[in-house]
């Protein structure tokens, strides 16, 4: 299986600040990869680290198998959209496409032009006059058509209102299937992701949380619901992810390979949004409780 | 790349192109004019009155080219601040280092383009300036005989080069340290300023030792001397020079030919005598050591100091070439 992405035990820290802590990840080929957390969790210090923006202060990371930006050859093999998707505002849409045509040796004229016209924007129009969604449109223009081998958008539609954050990911989702190309995106909000993603990677207080692809996230993951004494011997291989308690009942999302049988207690399936949010609550107890997130800690 | 250079500097290249222009105009006409004034007042005047039209040609001339040479003592602080300190600080404010960083093309081709156009559109730059400025000043330059003159030396020549980019890659290596374009055009102003200042007050004159050699104090040096000054003990002729040379001492002490001090003792009969003073004391034989940098060593110091601040611009670009590739965004 190749990978675009393996860290092993990342880190990046500003001063005192820990950004991002010993982070293990290994990202297959041919996904569109949701990276989602509360803001400051780290996701824009990932990636960064993962297109060569910043340099880690621990550990390794590699993308497409090289350093990231360790040189022009690596660079016209990610294509990158940073947070707000600056572009330069004195330069007319028309230049743009030029600087990208320039500065990238595999550049698709015929795709940048193709998508321009379809979003319907005007090639003398000054970048800086542009509205948030078209900016975005037009950053996310330049990294396609660079025809990299791995997309990475921080926060792609985070300025962007209802229709246009759809009609952003809709647009990714068409061209994803006919460039062949692998995403990394991220947000804070998973109902941006839920739609367009096959694999997920949660972050939460600088820490992954968890990763992996979405059906197999699901299939591990289910809800426990029954009374406090018939969840209070869990079988061997179950791990709380969260327990919740109304009255004489209790709720329990747990992590099992294998489906278990416990007398008296009901299991369901549980959704995405349901998943993300019993690791971040996880996350946020413990780091508030002055614990880091080892599910030892969460299980109390 | 430098497609992308152009399109970012050509609106500010274009501005100071008309300016030069402009200014190219104004030097060669300057130019002609002192040429046809030295033609028609210096050359050839009578004795009685060559010093007297010397005096008028310099003051005529004076004010405008002192200006055009402030111009160009403040072209680097200029270039440094308008053209240095905001090219890496201008994406870093606007983010789109993020966007240009991230095509392909490696941080250090990135900076090494940028820093190259705009370091050859300076030079040019100075260069054009500094070649008018010289030319249009060459006759008045030669009639004041004062080319190591702190403002007529940096102001000439080809030391405005070495200022002009030293200032430019210290705009640009503050711009990238500071990471903000204020702060970074202050620094860089504070800087090259004190460069400028230092090196003509304090360095320049030790760039070579100075030379001591020995004047016979005969009619013509007393006459060139601005005073003399004698106590009991020693006697001083004050603000003597040769022409074209740099006087290195205001004052000199004066010897008689066995090697005692002249003293007030001695000059006393002199001194009594009034106007005819003058005549009576280059009679007696006396010397002092002029300590000074010779006149030829005019061309060895422009070098000099040109090839310092080019040195120091390398070095100062290598250190930038070095910290883009460590720069976080």
């Amino acid at each position: 299986m190749t990978l675009v992405v393996q860290t092993t035990g990342l880190g990046k820290r500003y001063g005192r600040k820990k950004a991002l802590t010993d982070c293990t990840l290994r990202v297959p080929a041919g996904r569109v990869v949701g990276l989602v957390g509360p803001n400051g969790a780290g996701k824009s210090t990932l990636l960064g680290l993962a297109c060569g923006l910043i340099r880690p202060s621990a550990g390794s990371i590699e993308v497409l198998g090289n350093r990231p930006a360790a040189s022009a050859a690596q660079l016209a093999r990610v294509g990158f959209v940073a947070q707000d998707a600056p572009v330069y505002p004195g330069l007319s849409v028309a230049d743009h496409l030029r600087l990208g045509a320039r500065l990238n040796p595999r550049w698709d004229q015929r795709l940048a032009d193709g998508r321009i016209r379809q979003l319907g924007l005007d090639p003398g129009q000054k970048a800086g006059r542009l509205s948030g969604g078209q900016r975005a449109q037009l950053a996310l223009t330049l990294a396609a058509a660079k025809r990299a081998e791995l997309l990475i958008l921080d926060e792609p539609v985070a300025a962007l209102d209802p229709l246009a954050r759809r009609a952003f990911l809709r647009d990714l989702l068409d061209f994803v299937a006919e460039l062949d190309v692998s995403v990394v995106l991220s947000s804070h909000l998973l109902g941006d992701l839920e739609r367009v993603c096959d694999h997920l990677v949660v972050l939460s207080g600088s820490r992954v949380q968890l990763a992996g692809d979405i059906d197999d996230l699901l299939a591990v993951h289910h809800r426990l619901t029954g009374t406090r004494e018939d969840l209070d011997d869990l079988p061997a291989g179950v791990e709380i992810i969260l327990a919740e308690h109304t009255g004489g009942r209790s709720s329990l999302i747990v992590h099992c390979a294998a489906p278990v049988r416990i007398p008296a207690v009901e299991l369901a399936p549980i959704d995405l949004e349901d998943l993300v949010l019993a690791y971040m609550t996880r996350a946020a107890t413990a780091s508030v409780s002055g614990f880091s997130a080892e599910p030892a800690e969460a299980r109390r | 790349m430098i497609w992308l250079t152009w399109r970012q500097i050509r609106v500010q290249t274009l501005t100071v192109l008309a300016t030069l222009t402009v200014l190219a105009g104004c030097l060669v006409l300057l130019g002609y004019q002192i040429r046809h004034a030295y033609n028609t007042d210096i050359v050839g005047c009578q004795p009685d009155i060559c010093e007297r039209a010397k005096e008028k040609f310099l003051d005529a001339y004076d004010g405008p080219l002192g200006m055009a040479g402030a111009l160009l003592i403040g072209a680097p602080a200029l270039v440094g601040i308008f053209w240095g300190a905001p090219l890496i600080t201008r994406e870093l404010e606007e983010k789109t280092h993020r966007l240009v960083w991230n095509q392909s093309v490696t941080r250090t081709r990135w900076l090494a383009t940028k820093l190259g156009c705009v370091a050859l559109v300076t030079l040019a730059v100075t260069g054009a300036l500094s070649l008018l400025l010289t030319w249009s000043a060459s006759r008045y330059d030669q009639v004041l005989g004062e080319r190591f003159e702190a403002l007529n030396f940096a102001a000439r020549n080809v030391v405005p080069l070495g200022y002009a980019v030293f200032a430019l890659v210290f705009g640009i290596v503050a711009g990238l340290l500071v990471r903000r374009t204020l702060p970074a055009m202050a620094l860089t102003l504070a800087v090259v300023a004190a460069a400028q200042i230092l090196v003509s007050t304090e360095l320049r004159a030790h760039l070579m030792p100075p030379v001591t050699t020995t004047v016979a104090l005969d009619a013509a040096v007393v006459e060139a001397a601005d005073g003399f000054s004698v106590s009991e003990t020693d006697g001083l002729i004050e603000g003597y020079e040769i022409p074209g040379t740099w006087s290195m001492a205001a004052q000199s002490q004066l010897f008689n030919a066995d090697g005692r001090p002249y003293t007030f003792a001695q000059a006393k009969p002199c001194m009594m005598l009034g106007p005819a003073g003058k005549e009576c004391m280059a009679k007696l034989n006396l010397h002092f050591g002029y300590r000074h940098q010779p006149a030829g060593r005019y061309w060895p110091f422009q070098w000099i100091e040109l090839s310092v601040f080019l040195g120091l611009a390398v070095l100062l670009a290598g250190f930038g070439f070095w910290r883009i590739r460590r720069q976080p965004s």
